[in-house]
């Protein structure tokens, strides 16, 4: 079980002339759930898209597995901000796009994807289209189908970003059930502290200009988790705590650059 | 729009209909009272069930109808392949944007008369013509519609390995089915033109060629009755491109 399945080290990346990581050194051990928050601008978007090999990096190198990842491949699942749902595939055919891609058995992939639907909380909305669903049941068919690959990690970036704030909720009890079933190794980037310390083993702090590794905060909170624990005193010491690292930050990006 | 309301705008337009052609009827029977200027539409509805009886009509439609097909499948085939082509090769586009720019918005129906020498007075003047017609607004579209692929999907497909080729076939291409068949469709009506006035030009059959004789001979209902069944064939093609939208893209709509 233990071991380490992600390791960053001396992350480097500039785009021109701005450096937007500098030496991001970071393991992530096998089966925990890790977020990334900061203020915008600390590249944490960027350091996830390097991990999914969608974006070059500049120095450093990212080791998944003890292999070194140079480009996207189907070992990593990204879930998006935008759900990017084909529109002219059903829900099924969305979420086996991965398998589709690698040329898998169709019969195989399709059961076991099925399964995976049904996980997600969307037995019964096989054959639905995208334009028929809500953006939560959309968002929840695009983890779906990064699951569909059986990737080693999950990279999701702000995936709740862009639902209304009580299915922002509800998706955060999910995605912890979800999670519990089969501990796959995460990287959650997020913007909101308490999504942050709701879902994760670790926090990693970003501070920006140039985007670097803060602190590295444990979160010692029992599971499995349900809403409530938001409103304990340990989880709001969490939260503050945190705040109070991005806080001189934040209010320096709002203050002058307009957020 | 509820049940009710789309029962009454239907209503409104069937009466827009019927009251045209009777005002129509009632002017070429009590005003323009002379048949070589004007035809009532029940007299077109004589002429078009003479021409049927006698075979004349058939001639006629079946020229123009072959005239039409193959220009139009070979515009089809040729303007998605250039579209294709210039959408994924940048010398490709380079090659040909110029002339395409520049023939689409030239009326090359005036090249018509030029046709009739080069190939004849038979149908692959008029082929030509319809060729030129519906080729342009096909490759414009299929190009538009492969250049307009999200980003942000073929982002989605990349981050799950997928290849150049997989992008286009799983990507590009369906999402710019619309666009190629928004083209197609625009080529019905610029086809059927190209038919008509490719056949007034000079032709022994086609339903211009009716229209052109009847005209020289001052029969009204004729030319009319030539008119309608074109209008007819446009509407029809049109109504059915519509239905194939519907059924193969569906996600445009609503």
């Amino acid at each position: 079980m233990a071991g380490i399945k992600l390791s960053v080290s001396g992350l480097d990346k500039n785009f021109g002339s701005l450096q937007v990581l500098e030496k991001i050194t970071v393991d992530i051990q096998d089966g925990e759930f890790i977020s990334i928050v900061g203020p915008s601008g600390c590249g944490k978007t960027t350091f996830l898209r390097i991990v999914a090999g969608l974006e070059e990096s500049n120095g450093g190198t990212v080791m998944l597995d003890g292999k070194e990842v140079t480009e996207p491949g189907n070992d990593r699942g990204f879930v998006f901000q935008n759900d990017n749902l084909l529109p002219w595939r059903t829900v099924i055919s969305n979420a086996l796009i991965g398998p589709e891609l690698a040329g898998e058995a169709q019969q195989a992939a399709r059961a076991r994807t099925l399964e995976l639907l049904k996980l997600v909380g969307l037995g019964g909305f096989e054959n639905y289209f995208p334009r028929q669903l809500s953006g939560g049941m959309r968002q929840r068919v695009n983890l779906a189908r990064a699951l569909a690959i059986d990737p080693k990690i999950l990279l999701m970036d702000e995936p709740f970003a862009a639902l209304d704030s009580q299915t922002r909720e509800i998706m955060q009890t999910e995605l912890t059930r979800i999670w519990e079933e089969g501990r796959k190794t995460v990287l959650f980037v997020t913007h909101q502290i308490d999504e942050a310390v709701f879902l994760s083993d670790h926090v990693l702090i970003f501070a920006r200009r140039p985007g670097r590794l803060r602190e590295s905060v444990k979160i010692d909170l029992p599971r499995p988790r349900a809403l409530s624990i938001k409103r304990t005193p340990e989880f709001v010491a969490y939260v503050d705590h945190i705040w109070s690292q991005i806080e001189e930050d934040v209010r320096h990006s709002v203050l002058h650059e307009g957020g | 729009m509820t049940e009710r309301v789309r029962h009454a705008s239907g209503l409104t337009s069937l009466l827009s209909i019927v009251g045209g052609l009777a005002i129509w009827e009632a002017a070429s029977r009590f005003a323009v009272d002379n048949s070589l200027f004007l035809a009532a539409p029940s007299q077109i509805v004589m002429a078009i069930w003479k021409l049927a009886t006698n075979g004349l009509l058939w001639k006629h439609v079946q020229i123009s109808a072959i005239e039409f097909i193959l220009g139009y499948v070979i515009a089809s085939i040729l303007g998605i392949a250039l579209g294709l082509a210039m959408a994924e090769s940048e010398r490709a586009k380079r090659i040909f944007q110029p002339w395409i720019s520049g023939l689409y918005a030239t009326p090359t129906i005036a090249l018509g008369p030029l046709f009739l020498l080069w190939f004849g007075i038979g149908i692959w003047s008029k082929v030509l013509v319809v060729i030129t017609l519906v080729i342009f607004s096909v490759v414009i579209n299929t190009e538009a519609g492969l250049r307009n692929t999200s980003e942000r999907l073929i982002e989605m497909l990349r981050s799950f390995g997928a290849t150049r080729q997989q992008i286009f076939w799983k990507l590009s291409l369906p999402s710019a089915a619309p666009f190629i068949l928004a083209g197609l469709k625009l080529g019905i009506g610029r086809g059927l033109i190209g038919v008509v006035v490719a056949e007034l030009f000079g032709s022994r059959a086609g339903l211009g060629q009716l229209i052109s004789q009847s005209a020289d001979s001052f029969n009204m209902p004729n030319l009319f009755a030539a008119v309608v069944v074109l209008a007819s064939a446009g509407i029809a093609m049109t109504a059915g491109f519509t239905w194939l939208e519907k059924s193969l893209v569906p996600w445009t709509k609503d």
